[in-house]
């Protein structure tokens, strides 16, 4: 499988480490209310979607840089790939 | 105090040196290695006179070199300059930049060929699974090379370095020798 680096362009798989669904990056706010049922869901639900799926893969052989990837489960196809940094930053409202 | 004898990361006096057919394979011992760093927004330096290359790529400028290792990182090479104080040397010329030094971390290997491009790709297609064809002079990567993490410059069409992690020097070694001889005994095979 090869992954679309948005940098470096095509990379094998086996470089990256697979860390998860992408919904990771939105961190609930500790110090909120209702905080700890809120890091419950964080930690513990997922999606298990059959189909288009967003999640994070680390380029571990490479520049070390955090990938958003986007990926159908049923047939593995990669339909993209982003810095997971400027998904957060934009996620933020940050100019990424 | 006593006497104390300087080593080379494969363990030798002097740095060790083998050839297999067209290849020659040599430990670089007086490569000195300083990573650079910088804040987000910040202008690239231009230090020692040396471009900071773009993703994927590798600038020379005489004595040093430099290769992109990750969004605002480069590793900044200076060849015969291992048993000095480089990462100073370079702090001094990038105010507001990280500069970490890298030398006693690591092991360069120098390939090269007497036969042309070919010998490079065949061992490149043996042993690191990069896009060879696209991998010209100016490139330059991290990827694995039997497990190992290694950062691969192609320096010229006939030679290619390999840096790899230091305490793993003698089985990125042998990774190297076994490969090169393989392709010794079966040439173009």
């Amino acid at each position: 499988m090869l992954i679309p680096h948005p940098l470096l362009g095509l990379r094998d798989a086996q470089e990256f480490v697979y860390l998860g669904d992408a919904s990771l990056l939105n961190r609930p706010d500790g110090m909120a209310e209702g905080a700890a049922e809120a890091f419950g869901d964080y930690v513990y639900l997922r999606d298990n979607p059959a189909g288009v799926h967003r999640e994070l893969w680390f380029h571990e052989q490479g520049d070390r840089s955090w990938l958003v990837v986007t990926r159908d489960t049923t047939t593995h196809e990669i339909l993209g790939a982003e810095l997971a940094r400027d998904v957060a930053l934009a996620a933020k409202g940050g100019a990424a | 105090m006593s006497d104390l004898k300087p080593i080379t990361a494969l363990g030798g006096a002097v740095s060790r040196a083998q050839s297999f057919g067209a290849l020659s394979i040599v430990e670089n011992s007086g490569l000195a290695l300083a990573s650079l760093a910088l804040r987000d927004g910040m202008t690239p330096p231009i230090p020692m006179g040396l471009t900071l290359p773009g993703p994927g790529g590798w600038t020379t400028g005489g004595d040093v070199a430099a290769f992109w290792t990750g969004p605002g990182q480069w590793m900044i090479e200076a060849e015969g300059k291992a048993e000095e104080d480089f990462a100073a040397a370079l702090a001094a010329q990038v105010p507001g930049g990280f500069v970490t030094e890298q030398t006693d971390g690591w092991v360069a290997f120098e390939i090269s060929s007497a036969a042309g491009e070919g010998p490079i790709r065949r061992l490149m297609e043996k042993v690191v699974n990069v896009d060879v064809a696209g991998f010209a002079p100016g490139c330059a990567t991290r990827t694995g090379l039997e497990h190992m993490s290694v950062f691969l410059i192609r320096r010229a069409e006939d030679r290619l370095a390999i840096i790899g992690m230091r305490t793993l020097a003698a089985s990125l070694w042998h990774a190297l020798e076994t490969a090169a001889t393989r392709l010794q005994d079966h040439p173009a095979a």
